[in-house]
């Protein structure tokens, strides 16, 4: 770990160094394309899924389905966790949860109010996985610890519609106008407080401690935060709260970093211990077995060839063992993260694992490079913006002039509508 | 661990966006009215002072007016509000340090750390960051465990016989699965890992253990009159037995490794269905579900 560039020119000295690195953890989020990749790809999966289980949902969330509610409800008496579902066994309360639950991934994604959907989307993804356990695998394994890490983290400083919004009040203000008056987000609040007092009050928040007071202190911050920005935007409470927001941002990416590695770490070296990834036939398995056996054919194919499943096998091990340790070299963590992400998009057809691999592979972006990303929005930003000059320049062709100002438009928030990759 | 992470430069964000970083000089000159314009929603500063608040790190921890104007962090604080950011630093940083701990041992094997505090460890990672990650390790399943069920109905079926022919549920699941891009949980993880359920909370001799065991037999029994209604028997079962089979993958053609590929089955006692059994009968006075029109009919 070399010392952050400004630093650099300084003494050198240990106590300079810690002094920036202090600076640095505390001044900024750091990683904002990488958490905001993150946030999009967990919140698209969920999604997907969500949709996807949409005929299902009954059967596997609903009070009747065969984990029932009264099953449940003895269930996680002995577990302590949390599940919105259990403050009604109502079929129409099941139904607004689910829905919730949809919108708050839609609007995760898109980085609408991200603070506040991303609570909800925690919400959401702890009520209805803990009211089935026995239903999810891995995939939602992942989705359910990045859901609670992501409401910690600041995730939406690019590609979101808050990103947009703060740049186009920027621009605003620039020309000298009063920003937009915001609404959404007060009322939003003001709805969620609504909702937390009588569900602690009511005991409703699951069996842990922590649960309630993280709700509790992201409610009261944001408010802290909004008035500190309204009424005392000078003050140093709201330096204060800026360094706070950005300690738990850092800390929080650095857990889902660690999570990442502690997921491969013990994958592989579980494996190791295990006599078929050590003769070299484990990756035949799998494709024999009917529950992970999507397309037969494809999957007897690669069975067949000894090679093919020696080498597949032993990649596996190896790179899923290695991993952790190339973070300490770029190019080596940049050639494993493309290999693991196409081990994943071909874990998503071959064994029937669409979801898991989704998640997957949104965790590990958490390790892309920045320029890598960088280079992603700009491209996909570039091709919405020719996509959408093309449909503005149909419109209104009759009317040059008012052509003129659409055009500045999109030059001037060109990169903050740039930002919301899926807006 | 932050090798590229932060981007190792402030300069990797600057190509980026030319949107929002032509204006870094916009954001900090306007530094104070700027506030008005972020939501409480945590997008907190603009990404253009991102940039600016990086830039400013040159001038080091230096409390001061200009330094609280430009950036942000430590350096723009005076020394009582340092203090209370330096104590978040340290309560913060040992925290994720220490959730970090705890989930490294929770997915550890058992070694003597864990054998004596484990509770403490359990107690921190239970129930919201439980995990397990042991993906077809240390040896992938090597069996395909099927569940067959089979019905005494309460009339003589189109056979003339009470009793049903064996049903292999998880071979419709596969059927389901063959061919999908988008598998269900429904038909992938739902019988697959009640089976799972089943088999952990029960004893060799299919003895229940507490309320685990009671529930997966329950849970079981559920899944099963779910799956009859779709043949069709919903309302007419009058008892069902369910069976276990268990039968190796063969050996790779290429292999001289000989496994036998006979089903092994184990056969539950006849279970006698209860109104509790049918998945929609649980809240009596609400529609039974679309998937199972006739399991209503056992109630009545």
């Amino acid at each position: 770990m070399r010392a952050p560039a400004p630093v650099r020119q300084g003494a050198g000295t240990a106590g300079r160094s810690l002094a920036g690195v202090i600076q640095r953890v505390t001044a900024s989020p750091l990683g904002a394309y990488q958490s905001a990749v993150v946030r999009i790809g967990v919140s698209a999966t969920y999604l997907l899924f969500l949709l996807r289980e949409l005929p299902h949902r009954h059967e596997l969330y609903g009070p009747d389905g065969p984990w029932s509610w009264d099953m449940a409800r003895r269930l996680i008496a002995n577990n302590d966790a949390f599940t919105a579902l259990m403050w009604s066994d109502g079929t129409l309360w099941f139904e607004t949860v689910y829905a919730l639950t949809l919108v708050s991934a839609a609007l995760l994604m898109t980085g609408w109010r991200t603070r506040a959907t991303s609570v909800l989307f925690m919400t959401g993804v702890l009520s209805l996985q803990n009211r089935s356990i026995f239903m999810g695998d891995g995939g939602d394994n992942v989705i359910h610890l990045m859901a609670v890490y992501l409401v910690l983290t600041r995730c939406a400083r690019v590609w979101s519609l808050d990103a947009r919004r703060a740049s186009r009040d920027a621009a605003r203000l620039a020309e000298g106008y009063r920003p937009a008056r915001d609404v959404a987000g007060p009322a939003l609040w003001v709805v969620l407080g609504c909702v937390l007092l009588p569900a602690t009050v009511m005991g409703g928040l699951g069996g842990t401690w922590w649960l309630p007071s993280l709700l509790w202190v992201l409610w009261l911050g944001n408010g802290v935060w909004w008035v500190l920005n309204r009424h005392a935007p000078d003050h140093e409470l709201r330096v204060l709260s800026d360094v706070l927001a950005n300690l738990a941002h850092n800390a929080a990416l650095f857990v889902i970093m660690a999570e990442v590695c502690l997921i491969y770490a013990t994958a592989g070296w579980y494996k190791i211990q295990g006599s078929r990834w050590q003769d070299g036939t484990a990756i035949y398995y799998p494709l024999k077995l009917d529950y992970f056996t999507p397309w037969p054919e494809l999957s007897g194919l690669i069975a067949s060839s000894a090679l093919a499943v020696m080498v597949l096998t032993y990649a596996t091990v190896i790179v899923q063992v290695a991993f952790p340790f190339t973070l300490f070299n770029r190019r080596v963590k940049n050639v494993l993260l493309v290999i693991m992400i196409g081990e994943h998009a071909g874990i998503s057809v071959l064994l029937g694992l669409p979801f898991f691999s989704m998640a997957m592979i949104a965790a590990d972006a958490v390790f892309l490079p920045t320029v890598f990303l960088v280079w992603l929005g700009h491209t996909v930003s570039q091709g919405r913006q020719r996509l959408l000059s093309r449909t503005v320049g149909r419109i209104r062709l009759p009317g040059q002039r008012r052509m003129g100002t659409v055009d500045e438009e999109a030059a001037r928030g060109g990169g903050g509508s740039g930002h919301t990759l899926v807006g | 661990m932050d090798a590229d992470h932060g981007g190792g430069t402030g300069n990797e964000k600057k190509l980026a966006w030319p949107g929002v970083t032509d204006r870094p000089d916009q954001a900090a000159g306007d530094d104070p009215a700027i506030p008005d314009v972020i939501s409480e929603a945590g997008s907190g500063i603009p990404p253009g002072q991102t940039d600016a608040a990086l830039g400013d790190t040159a001038s080091g921890p230096v409390p001061g007016s200009a330094g609280r104007r430009q950036g942000g962090g430590m350096a723009a604080l005076s020394l009582p509000y340092q203090i209370a950011a330096a104590l978040a630093l340290s309560v913060i940083g040992l925290l994720a340090c220490a959730h970090v701990a705890m989930i490294f041992l929770h997915v550890a094997p058992s070694n003597t750390l864990t054998k004596q505090h484990g509770e403490v460890v359990d107690d921190w990672v239970f129930p919201e960051f439980e995990q397990n990650w042991k993906l077809f390790a240390p040896n992938p399943l090597q069996q395909n465990i099927s569940v067959h069920v089979r019905a005494e109905l309460a009339d003589n079926g189109a056979d003339g016989s009470r009793i049903t022919r064996w049903m292999n549920l998880s071979r419709d699941d596969g059927e389901s699965i063959r061919g999908s891009l988008l598998p269900s949980h429904v038909d992938q993880n739902e019988l697959r890992r009640a089976w799972d359920f089943y088999s952990g909370s029960h004893d060799s001799e299919s003895r229940p253990n507490g309320l685990r065991g009671e529930l997966s037999e329950r849970y079981i029994r559920r899944i099963v009159m779910l799956r009859l209604a779709e043949y069709g028997y919903g309302g007419t079962v009058e008892r069902i037995q369910v069976r276990s089979s268990v039968r190796s993958v063969g050996a790779p053609t290429w292999s001289d490794e000989k496994i036998s590929t006979r089903p092994e089955y184990k056969e539950l006692p006849w279970w006698t269905v209860t109104p509790s059994d049918l998945p929609a009968a649980d809240v009596a006075d609400q529609a039974p579900q679309a998937r199972n029109p006739q399991a209503g009919k056992a109630e009545g």
